[in-house]
């Protein structure tokens, strides 16, 4: 058996975006300042992945927080925690501009960032998903190291099949059996273990 | 019922972001008409996204936060058009935009008929995710013709919108025209899409270089997607 320690302060800060959501959805600013001063910098860590160049990564954290104000009402604490909903709408705000300015990452960029292993992430959005990501990680440390990092440049940074071929030296269509065999192999992991 | 594993992995990939173009507009098509795989693309979503909450937070730079703050709750509709949207269900309303760049599958319809619109014939309202133009698509089924109403912004320079048929039957995007400076598609070209798959059909918009997809499929980003609605 394995118990998860959650710093206490997390799960105030899960519950009070809910509520801030909530508040959010019925058009109040000050809820909404509320929750720009407590997400803004970690959405803009998960979009500056995507997007390095600070200007477009900036248009893109506007559009985030406006879609987030839009959408507050359709938010469900159901389906997924106030964090990975914001995230996810900013990584597909990022993902969405990247595509749009052509913007590419060269291959000797430094800022590619392509493990799990390296990251040392904040130890507040550690511990908040610690389950989900420790039960994701495991089922991609099954998978062979190269399709690994296919994924997460795929997920985390935007690359198209293009880009992923280009960098790994793979023809797009051995790129794309790759990314399939992949994910169906982190489906059966991950519904496995649930 | 489990989906096949090329559908359950087309969603994976899909939500990952890593598409070509016409196969993400065939997972759009796909997304409006399969529940099964519509549940997919929402199981992806949630299986993949706390790769995202390991990131490391980054301070946005202070002068952000007052333009961001006073940029939202000002957003006007487009007037006479009104969002049904509430097909989008919690993802989808972003997961497009996120595999890639567009487009709400939600339906639109016009509160009442823009006044170039004829009774009987039939409106799409291809609305953006993102900032940019919304078009409404006028289709005159006895002439066969396309008209193109855009509201907002214009075009990127250098680049052309082509406006495509999905589903309905059809095993790839058929385009269905360039839409020209004049914000017109030349007559005729609704002649080939068989006016009994309308219902089926979705339309899209992709932005192309100038002149149009040199290739016969869309390669550029897709940024609408809409479907008809009579307007009488």
């Amino acid at each position: 058996m394995v118990m998860t320690f959650m710093p206490f302060a997390v799960g105030i800060m899960d519950s009070e975006l809910r509520q801030l959501l909530a508040q959010v959805a019925q058009g109040d600013r000050t809820a909404f300042a509320r929750v720009y001063d407590l997400v803004s910098g970690r959405l803009f860590g998960v979009i500056g992945r995507v997007l390095p160049r600070a200007e477009l990564a900036e248009d893109a954290l506007q559009e985030t927080f406006v879609r987030i104000w839009q959408r507050a009402k359709s938010y469900d604490p159901a389906i997924a925690s106030p964090m990975a909903w914001m995230a996810t709408i900013a990584r597909n705000q990022a993902i969405d501009l990247r595509r749009r300015s052509a913007e590419r990452l060269s291959a000797s960029s430094s800022e590619l960032d392509e493990t799990l292993a390296d990251e040392s992430p904040d130890p507040e959005s550690q511990a908040e998903q610690a389950g989900e990501l420790r039960r994701l990680s495991d089922c991609m440390a099954g998978l062979p190291s190269e399709r690994q990092q296919m994924v997460l440049l795929a997920y985390r940074q935007g690359f198209t099949r293009e880009e992923l071929a280009e960098r790994f030296k793979r023809p797009v269509t051995t790129v794309k059996t790759l990314l399939r065999r992949s994910l169906i192999a982190l489906k059966e992991c991950l519904d496995g273990t649930r | 019922m489990a989906l096949d594993e090329t559908l359950e992995a087309m969603a994976g990939e899909y939500v990952l972001g890593t598409l070509s173009a016409s196969e993400r507009l065939e997972a759009q098509t796909l997304l409006s008409q399969n529940t099964e795989f519509a549940a997919a693309v929402d199981l992806w979503n949630r299986r993949l996204a706390p790769l995202l909450l390991a990131a490391r937070a980054v301070t946005p730079p202070a002068q952000l936060r007052q333009r961001i703050l006073a940029s939202v709750g000002q957003a006007s509709g487009s007037g006479n058009v009104v969002d049904l949207a509430k097909r989008v269900t919690f993802w989808r309303g972003f997961s497009l935009a996120a595999s890639a760049v567009a487009a709400a599958l939600a339906l639109f319809i016009l509160l009442r008929p823009t006044p170039e619109v004829a009774p009987g014939n039939y409106v799409a309202v291809l609305q953006p995710e993102g900032p940019g133009p919304a078009f409404v698509a006028s289709i005159d089924l006895k002439d066969g013709t396309i008209r193109v109403k855009r509201l907002g912004n214009q075009a990127e320079t250098g680049k052309s919108y082509e406006l495509w048929a999905v589903g309905g039957g059809r095993a790839a995007p058929q385009s269905l025209g360039v839409i020209d400076a004049s914000l017109k598609i030349p007559a005729g070209t609704l002649g080939k899409v068989d006016p009994a798959t309308l219902n089926e059909t979705v339309f899209a918009i992709s932005l192309e270089p100038q002149g149009g997809s040199p290739t016969g499929a869309p390669t550029g980003p897709v940024l609408y997607t809409g479907k008809l609605v009579a307007t009488e």
